[in-house]
Order: C-alpha cells, then structure tokens, then sequence
C-alpha cells in the first residue's frame, strides 16, 4: 500500500505526440501559442498546389524563412511546372529550396520538436510527410573569457550558452576527425540537448558508453540547472564530493578530452564536464599546465596543504586545548591562556559559533550584489570580528583559526571539492568536540573510508594515492613533472591508446 | 552494514584507555581553567615524606609559587591542586629540581615519578640545588622574576658560561640504567640560580660534585666546548686567550693481558686565538697549543680523579670504551667499577686561526 502522499511513477509517453500531420493536429498542439505562425503559399498557378508553412515565431530567423524558402517557392518555373505535390515535395527535397537542412519528417513529434527547436515546416496538402527546414535564430551571447577562471596564459574563448557554438570551440581546438559528437535530449519538458564528446581511438568505449548509458536513464521535466544532469550521471549521490569535474575553459575541456576522458556539453549552460574525475583533478588549477612545473608543483603542494588546513585546524584547535594541552608548544599555550581570559564560552562553542557565523558572512556576501556584498564582508569581518575579540566574547586564537581554516578552503581550485570540505571540517569540529583527538582521528579514518568507497565512472577516487596506476610516469597529481617527461596518459583512464607523446 | 560500522567505531571508543574519567570519551577541560606548571622542586621532608614546590607563570606576569608536602610524589601533587583555584597542570613542566638533601636519600622516586606520570615528560630538564632546597631555589628566583626564565636562560646559555650543560631526566635515567651513575648540573639556591658545576649520582644517590676545572673536563669529555676561553702564557712572557671551539674525545682500553688495566681518554681540541700576538709565528704557536694542551687534559684528569674516587663512571667511560672495541664489549661492560682502574687523560690542541684582521 502507497503512503500518503506518495506519487505514482510517470512512464515516458512514446510517441508523445501520436496522430497524422495535419494543420489542425499542430494548431491543436500549439493552442493558444501567439507565437505560432503558419500560412499558406501556392506554388505556380495550381491552385492544387498550395502549402502550409509553420513556425514559430522568434524562433526563426525571418530573413532565411522569406530567402530560403518564399523565394524559390515564388520564383522558381521548375517548381510550378511540377505535376503533383508529390513530385514538388521531391524537387523541394532535392535542392530546389536554397535553405542548407532539408529533412523529410514522417513523425509528429520529430515535427512538434522541430518547430520548437526553430525549423519551418512544409505542410503539402494530401501527403503524410512533411518538409522540414532549419531557419533559427542565432541570437547568443558572443564568445568571451571566463569569468570564474582566470586565464594569464592560455585561450580565453571560454564556453557560452549554446551548446553548437560550444562544439565548434572545440573543434577548433582539437582539428581530429576522431572528435566525436554524440547528441541526446534530455527533459520532457526542457528537450534539452546533452553533447558526449570524446575522441576515437583514445577514449575507453566502455566509459562512453556508460556515460551514454546515464544520460539515457535521464526521465526529468529539464535541465534548467546543472545539478539535473551531474546529480543523474555521477553514479554515488550520497557523497558531498565532486565526481565529475566542471570547467568553462574550452582549453582544459580538450586536455580532458585528450586525456582520454568523456565530454559533456549541455546547450543553455555555459559549462564543459569532464568524466571521470578524481580529487586529484580538483586540486589542480587550470593555470597549472601554463606555469614553470616547479612553480606548479610548490603550489599544488600548498593547495593539499591548504586543505588539509581548512579541513583539521578548527577541530585540531579544539583538541589542543580542551583535551591535549601538552601538545602545545609552552609559550603558545600561555598566549592562548591571556587570551581566553574573561571569555565566558568553551572552546568548542566559540569554533562552532564562529564557523556559523563564518558560513552565514559568506553566503550573506554570495546572495548581494557585488558593491553591497564587500560591505557585508567588512562589516561582519572587521567590524563585528574585532569588536566581538574587544568585547571578550570570542577569544583572538579562536578567530584566527576559523579564518585561516576559511581562508585556506578559498584556495581550492573547485567550489564543489571546498563546499565537501567545509561540511567535513564541522563533522571533525564536533567529533573533537566529543572526544578530543580520538574523536577526530575517527572522523578522519571514516572520511577516508568514505573517499576509498568512491568511484567516479569505475575510477577508484583516490587515484593514484590509493590505487596503484603502475610504474610510469604519472600525470600532474601532487607533482607536477616537465610535460616532456609525462609520455603516458593516465592509465586509470584505461585509454585506447596510452602513449600520448613520442 | 552501516549500523554495524558505526557499532565498531563505538567501540573502538573505548579501547582509548579513558574510561577512568566519566564516560568512555575522554574528559575535556578547558586550558584557560589551568595553571601551567613549569618548573618543579622536590625536597625531602624528612619523616614527613617530600616537600613539593612547583613555579608557573613567566616574567611577564606574577610567578605563582605553591607547595606541598607529603608521604609521596603524588600525594604531594595532589594536595597542591587543592590549594588555588585554577587547575595546576604539569604537562609542561620543563624543569625539575631537586633538593640536595632529596638527592643524597636517592633521585630515583623523583625520576621514577616523571616517568610513569601522565602529564610530565621525560624531556624534562633536571636539576640539583647545591647548598639548599628546590623550594628555596624557586622561590629565591620567583622573588627575582621566574626560576622557569632563570634556568631557560642558563639552558640556552650553556655555551656562555662553559661550566654547565643541560641534562633531560630521560638522559640520567637511561645513565643510571646503563652504568650505574650519571651527573647532573647543579645550581645555587641563590635569586640568580647561578650554575655550580654538576652533581655526580652513583646508584641513584648523590655522591659527589664536580666543580670548577673538574666540570670544566666533564663538558670536554662531552665535547660541549661552546665557550671555553683557556688563558696561557706565550713563551714572549705576553697573556694569550685561546678559544676554544671543537673538542673531540676518544677512549681507548688499556690491557693487562687479559684483564682491562685502565682507560686512556683523549681529546684532540681546536682552538682559537681570541687575544695575544697578531701574527705569531709558528714556535708561538706551537708553544700555545702545548700550553692548551696540558691545561685540557688537566681538566680532564680531575674529572676522571673523581670517577676513580667515587667508584662511579658517571661519564660512561667504559660504553665509550666498548663502542671504540666492540669485541671487548663483554669484558667492559661487566662491571660498573672504576676504582681500580688506571684513567689517563691526554690531549692534543690544534690552534686554527687568530681572530685578529691580519689573523
């Protein structure tokens, strides 16, 4: 027996738009749609001869429509000198329209679809197919740099809205032949388009098809954000951690694809997804492949540290001086003591009070405008964090660890990567709480556990720290080697073709 | 799966060792409830037990000096807590000192103390107080800012004043261990805590002292030369100053046949010339060296005088000996006995350069 208030599953209707072709059929999909245009032309002086064309209106663009399709309709004696519609549709099929994409349309759906995707369609009278020609808008915002990844060195054409100006990016970038481009639709309601991009040759087919395979399973009203497809594809959901990786910048989008990884674009997000991924791909930033490999390599030495900074320091501060006070150097420990005179809360309730307040600041700054959201950040920083230490309500230490935590988690290159562990770092936070440094090497062990349970796309995600790739050279994980030294693609790709250099 | 996960890690809580306190989960207090306790005295009280005295604080605020005495250590301890209002914590505890009259009774039940106590540590800097009591020392100091910063500064400064080196209890309880004696450095119950040579222990208990050159041979056995300033007389009748800057010291058997005869030690010094002649030639400098030379092992001689006296191979001549001749391991290391063993002191100076500009 169903509980209340529990839904009955909704079976995608195939075909979901049955029936013939017809004028009226449209009209009655397309009731009460203002924008739903159609009108008749007669071909030469036949009477017998005269078609239906619809579209929709905005959707296409009027220029082509009259050029393409009314002008030779119009003009063209070959056309009117047709003897049925039959034969007309063909010589129409064939070449007589000037418009680039033809297609002949056997199904309503394909033509219901068409039309909202910005074709034209043909109606000839007495015949069960239609015509239907490509005439959209392509009214999109022009290619730009990215705004959320910096670019000093390195191609600013990042990724926009449409999901074909996104592919033609990349083949721009990567002129392969083998460059595939495999299309689904993904949304009842939204018919979104989802690009799998991947290059013949390299990439595993079996991770292609998987990665088919999840967009396929896809049963969603649309995609009007990027969690409806990442949430549907990454196979573990139950896990604040990324595991397919996000970039606007169509370079570090081929250099996955050249990897040997699967790419996904999806039409009205200006972002580029690449599977699989592991948390060492997170910490590396773009700029890494564009700097000195030793500069690379002392910085990605500082972002682990920086992580397992914003991860341990407030618990390990809890720890110290609630339960472990003999690990803190003698002098520290009376600075630390002169500091928390006249403070009236524990420890524990000072972090966690400050790491709230730390979360609230930044969502507080995150929500504003960009003038106003500074402004929250210096009064609820400097105003109220100074005034809050003056006042003997928070000790300094305390202040100083949550913000060094919080100022070590911005250095992590992804959002998603730093999000999971702000939510870990309280977890530990209680968990010291509790049991002091016990509590806290528990916590650790258990996130660790955690991390060595998952995979993204059959990759273990702790690759290569966990999992051996072999004895060759490996990709930019905590060191970044010379490129001439990295002969190899990453062999937990398992790709076609492991050698990637001479 | 999961619940039972969960069950393990529970458990595994109380695998921690802290179910002595409430709970299973270990028992949290806050530092700023505390007193740290950073330096310890521990003098006998005769039939009453030990007298403990224990200092916290630095110069920069008021030192806090409270004491106790009891039947034992911890007794002793305990009964401090009860006096203040903070709660006295001895996990940084740096410096322990311990009354002359305690060590003469025995340092073991002090040492045994750091080391099964929770909270101190075996790195602990050990002290003994000559002429007087722990308790006397520290307060002495306390009055004059903190005996904690007072013997900090004599620990970093044991290169200046060349007749102290520090000693960790872990250093004299691994000692008495291994060979039976061991020193330690000594310190004046004066508001200075001024350093006073080292106190020499043979079976836990205080026998001797080593004081003046006697000292001044153990830190060069040691090879702990940071400071030593030799004065000499140069054959042209003028004062030279040699510093002295390296020391490196071997020990060799001597045999009797079969039968360990004596130990010879010697220590080749590097030297500098810190004052005298500018530019002296080599029969000057020759002449220092030898000058320096006899001094040295003068020193050295009268630390060893006292290992022979007292019995006590408090410099661990003959492990020395042993790491030299590892197949006379047997015959060295079985006894502890230097009383009747012939020890030579030799030494060879190396004068290196002149701090003089032409030097």
């Amino acid at each position: 027996m169903r509980e209340r208030g529990e839904t009955h599953p909704h079976p995608l209707q195939e075909p979901r738009y049955p029936g013939p072709i017809t004028l009226a059929r449209l009209e009655e999909i397309f009731r009460d749609c203002v924008d739903f245009v159609h009108r008749t032309v007669q071909v030469g002086e036949d009477p017998r001869h005269t078609l239906t064309l619809c579209y929709l209106s905005g959707m296409v663009r009027m220029e082509r429509v009259s050029d393409y399709l009314m002008r030779p309709m119009a003009q063209d004696p070959v056309l009117a000198r047709c003897a049925g519609v039959a034969p007309m549709m063909e010589r129409m099929r064939q070449g007589a329209l000037y418009n680039l994409t033809v297609e002949e349309r056997d199904r309503l759906d394909q033509v219901v679809f068409d039309l909202v995707a910005g074709w034209c369609v043909l109606l000839f009278p007495g015949e069960s197919t239609v015509l239907s020609c490509f005439v959209g808008t392509e009214e999109k915002r022009s290619v730009s740099a990215p705004d959320n990844e910096t670019v000093l060195k390195g191609a600013k054409d990042a990724f926009v809205e449409s999901v074909r100006t996104n592919t033609s990016i990349v083949r721009r970038h990567l002129k392969a032949p083998e460059l595939r481009i495999q299309e689904q639709i993904v949304g009842r309601q939204s018919a979104t388009l989802v690009d799998i991009l991947y290059i013949e040759g390299i990439t595993n087919p079996h991770l292609v098809e998987q990665v088919a395979a999840q967009l396929r399973d896809i049963d969603i009203d649309g995609v009007f954000s990027t969690g409806a497809i990442e949430e549907y594809i990454v196979p573990a959901a139950h896990t604040p951690f990324p595991l397919i990786q996000y970039t606007e910048r169509s370079d570090r989008f081929c250099a996955g694809l050249a990897q040997g990884r699967v790419g996904i674009l999806i039409d009205g997000i200006p972002l580029g997804y690449l599977a699989p991924a592991v948390l060492g791909n997170f910490l590396q930033a773009p700029q890494d492949k564009s700097s000195n490999w030793l500069l690379a390599t002392a910085l990605t030495v500082l972002r682990y540290f920086c992580m397992l900074t914003t991860l341990l320091l407030p618990a390990l501060y809890i720890a110290m001086v609630t339960f472990h006070q003999e690990m803190i150097p003698t002098r520290l420990a009376l600075s630390i003591i002169a500091a928390k005179q006249n403070v009236p809360f524990r420890s524990a309730f000072e972090v966690i009070v400050l790491l709230i307040a730390f979360e609230i600041l930044q969502e507080a700054g995150l929500r504003l405008p960009q003038s106003i959201g500074q402004t929250v950040s210096i009064i609820g920083g400097l105003v109220v964090g100074s005034a809050a230490v003056e006042a003997k309500i928070v000790s300094p230490a305390v202040l100083i660890v949550v913000a060094v935590a919080g100022i070590a988690g911005y250095t992590m290159p992804s959002q998603e990567l730093g999000g999971a562990l702000r939510i870990w770092r309280f977890v530990l936070v209680l968990l010291s709480s509790a049991a002091g440094l016990f509590g806290a090497v528990i916590g650790i062990a258990v996130l660790i556990v955690h991390l060595a349970g998952l995979e993204s796309f059959g990759v273990p995600y702790l690759t290569p720290f966990a999992v051996s790739t072999g004895p060759a050279t490996r990709e930019h994980v905590l060191l970044r080697r010379p490129m001439p030294q990295v002969k190899n693609r990453p062999a937990a790709l398992k790709p076609r073709n492991r050698r990637k250099q001479r | 799966m999961k619940k039972r996960i969960l069950l393990v890690l529970l458990l595994m809580l109380l695998l921690t060792g802290c179910r002595r306190y409430s709970g299973f989960l270990p028992y949290a207090r806050e530092i700023e409830d505390m007193e740290l306790i950073r330096t310890l005295g521990v003098d006998t009280a005769g039939d009453a037990g030990v007298t403990i005295t224990a200092s916290g604080g630095t110069s920069q605020e008021e030192t806090q000096v409270v004491s106790g005495e009891a039947g034992t250590i911890s007794a002793a301890v305990l009964e401090l807590q009860g006096e203040g209002s903070s709660y006295l914590y001895f996990g940084h505890v740096t410096q322990l000192l311990l009354g002359e009259g305690l060590a003469q009774q025995g340092v073991m039940p002090s040492l045994n103390y750091v080391l099964r106590d929770v909270e101190m540590r075996l790195e602990t800097a050990l002290y003994v107080v000559r002429g007087g009591t722990a308790g006397q020392a520290i307060e002495a100091a306390a009055a004059d800012g903190s005996a904690t910063d007072r013997l900090e500064a004599l620990a970093d400064d044991a290169g200046l004043t060349a007749n102290s080196m520090p000693r960790t209890v872990k250093d004299v309880l691994a000692e008495l261990d291994r060979q039976g004696a061991s020193f330690l450095p000594a310190v004046l119950a004066d508001g200075g805590l001024t350093a006073a040579g080292y106190g020499i222990l043979k079976d836990g208990v205080l026998v001797g002292w080593a004081e003046g050159d006697a000292a001044l041979g153990v830190n060069l056995i040691f090879g702990k030369v940071d400071a030593d300033v030799v004065e000499v007389q140069a054959p042209d009748g003028t004062a030279a100053a040699l510093r002295v800057v390296g020391a490196a010291t071997s020990v060799r058997p001597i045999w009797q046949g079969d039968t360990l005869a004596g130990l010879k030690v010697h220590c080749k010094v590097d030297a500098n010339l810190a004052e005298g002649s500018a530019m002296p030639d080599q029969a000057t400098l020759d002449a220092l060296e030898v000058e320096l030379a006899q001094v040295e092992a003068e020193r050295m001689a009268q630390a060893l005088e006292l290992s022979r006296a007292l019995d006590a191979d408090y410099l661990g001549l003959r492990q020395s000996a042993a790491f030299a001749v590892p197949w006379h391991k047997e015959a060295l290391l079985g006894s502890y006995s230097m009383k009747d063993l012939k020890l030579e002191a030799t030494a060879g100076a190396v004068i290196q350069r002149s701090y003089h500009a032409d030097g």
